[in-house]
């Protein structure tokens, strides 16, 4: 319940305050959302299968993140950033998905 | 899947990377320090197991200030705000540029460079033309004006148009009516070659083929009868015209051989009102154009 309010504040202040995001970081921070939905979606995932717990969320989270804006920078650095933040997203889009398709299972029982 | 599977699933628990290999962020397989998953566990055996629907309304309610649950909201407070962030950078009106990547935005730059050029070249292409424009209007102007004044000076020529300017008033009185319409002609070829520009006689403007006929009382000018005394209104230089006329020998000595008497008066103002309607040649075209 207090993962969800927290999910919750988080929209609340981001709409309200509006921060001004850094430019160096502006590239990134749509791939790092879509990583850490992922994270989000697996770790509901192992809440449901009950097998969650706290550090692995975090570690995965935050490596999530840290590994999507990475290569991102690098497929910019080569001059493919537009081709690899394509492919990042596909495949988190894919987990995301079979996550769901999990969560829908504990959920629905269908 | 049948509730059967969630028990196979809840068995296998062990090796969970067997069942959904690399989608189970938060799951800890082999955990060591997780607690929960073992109280889970021994829960499972000594009741009926739970199922993931329980576990999720557990999590939910009541609210419980645990760590796990902290970690987890401080983690979904920053995903919400980036989500925030992002959604509400995306959806900025000006914000289109704002996400855009370095090489599209060197595209658009481009773009819009090639756009400004060709605005630039059609600019210039029709500033040329509006130029051309105005000296070409500005040629017509300044061919109309002298076209104008060619007309009003072919115009006095011709008769069509009064005129005004310093000149003579020459009156001739000829009461025993010795005066012919030959002294009337001579009178005049006087009067052009001491350069008359412009001669009204009475009401009758003359022209170049004005002619003097013999009435059967008196002179006709153009066929229209004259009465007398006949009056010469001339524009032209009158310190040329007037010694022109009173030259010895000349028309006034004549004049006064035939008993009648001739009058110059000068005047800085002299005014040819008398009129001719324009006549358009019935074949005769101009030559230029």
């Amino acid at each position: 319940m207090i993962a969800v309010l927290g999910l919750v504040v988080g929209v609340v202040v981001g709409l309200v305050v509006r921060p001004v995001v850094p430019t160096g970081v502006e590239p990134y921070l749509p791939i790092a959302v879509v990583a850490a939905l992922d994270a989000v979606f697996g770790g509901l995932r192992a809440m449901l299968d009950g097998i969650f717990d706290d550090k692995v969320f975090v570690v995965s989270f935050l490596s999530n993140v840290v590994v999507a804006a990475l290569i991102v920078f690098l497929g910019d650095k080569l001059g493919v950033g537009a081709q690899l933040s394509t492919g990042v997203v596909v495949v988190l889009g894919i987990r995301i998905f079979s996550n769901a398709a999990a969560i829908r299972r504990h959920v629905f029982r269908a | 899947m049948s509730s059967g599977r969630d028990d196979g699933m809840s068995d296998e628990r062990e090796e969970p990377e067997n069942t959904a290999p690399g989608s189970t962020d938060g799951a800890t397989p082999g955990s060591t320090d997780g607690t929960t998953p073992h109280e889970h566990r021994a829960h499972e055996h000594a009741a009926p197991p739970v199922t993931g629907r329980q576990r999720l309304v557990a999590g939910l309610w009541p609210p419980r200030l645990s760590r796990a649950q902290l970690t987890v909201a401080v983690l979904l407070f920053v995903l919400g705000l980036g989500l925030a962030i992002q959604v509400s950078s995306t959806s900025d009106s000006g914000g289109a540029l704002r996400g855009a990547r370095k090489e599209d935005l060197v595209r658009i730059l481009t773009e819009l460079d090639n756009r400004t050029q060709r605005l630039e070249d059609e600019k210039r292409g029709l500033e040329s033309q509006r130029s051309e424009l105005e000296t070409s209007s500005n040629q017509a102007a300044e061919a109309l004006k002298q076209t104008q004044a060619k007309a009003q000076q072919l115009g006095v020529l011709a008769g069509t148009v009064a005129a005004q300017g310093p000149g003579i008033t020459l009156t001739i009185t000829d009461p025993k009516g010795g005066v012919e319409a030959d002294s009337l002609l001579d009178t005049l070829q006087e009067l052009r070659a001491a350069g008359a520009e412009a001669i009204q006689i009475n009401d009758v403007r003359v022209v170049a083929d004005t002619y003097f006929t013999e009435g059967a009382d008196g002179v006709l000018i153009d066929g229209h009868k004259v009465a007398q005394p006949y009056e010469f209104k001339v524009i032209g230089n009158p310190q040329d015209l007037e010694p022109a006329l009173n030259i010895p020998g000349g028309v006034v000595q004549t004049l006064e051989k035939e008993q009648a008497t001739a009058d110059v008066v000068r005047s800085q103002k002299i005014v040819v009102s008398a009129l001719r309607p324009s006549k358009q040649p019935d074949y005769a075209r101009s030559s230029s154009q």
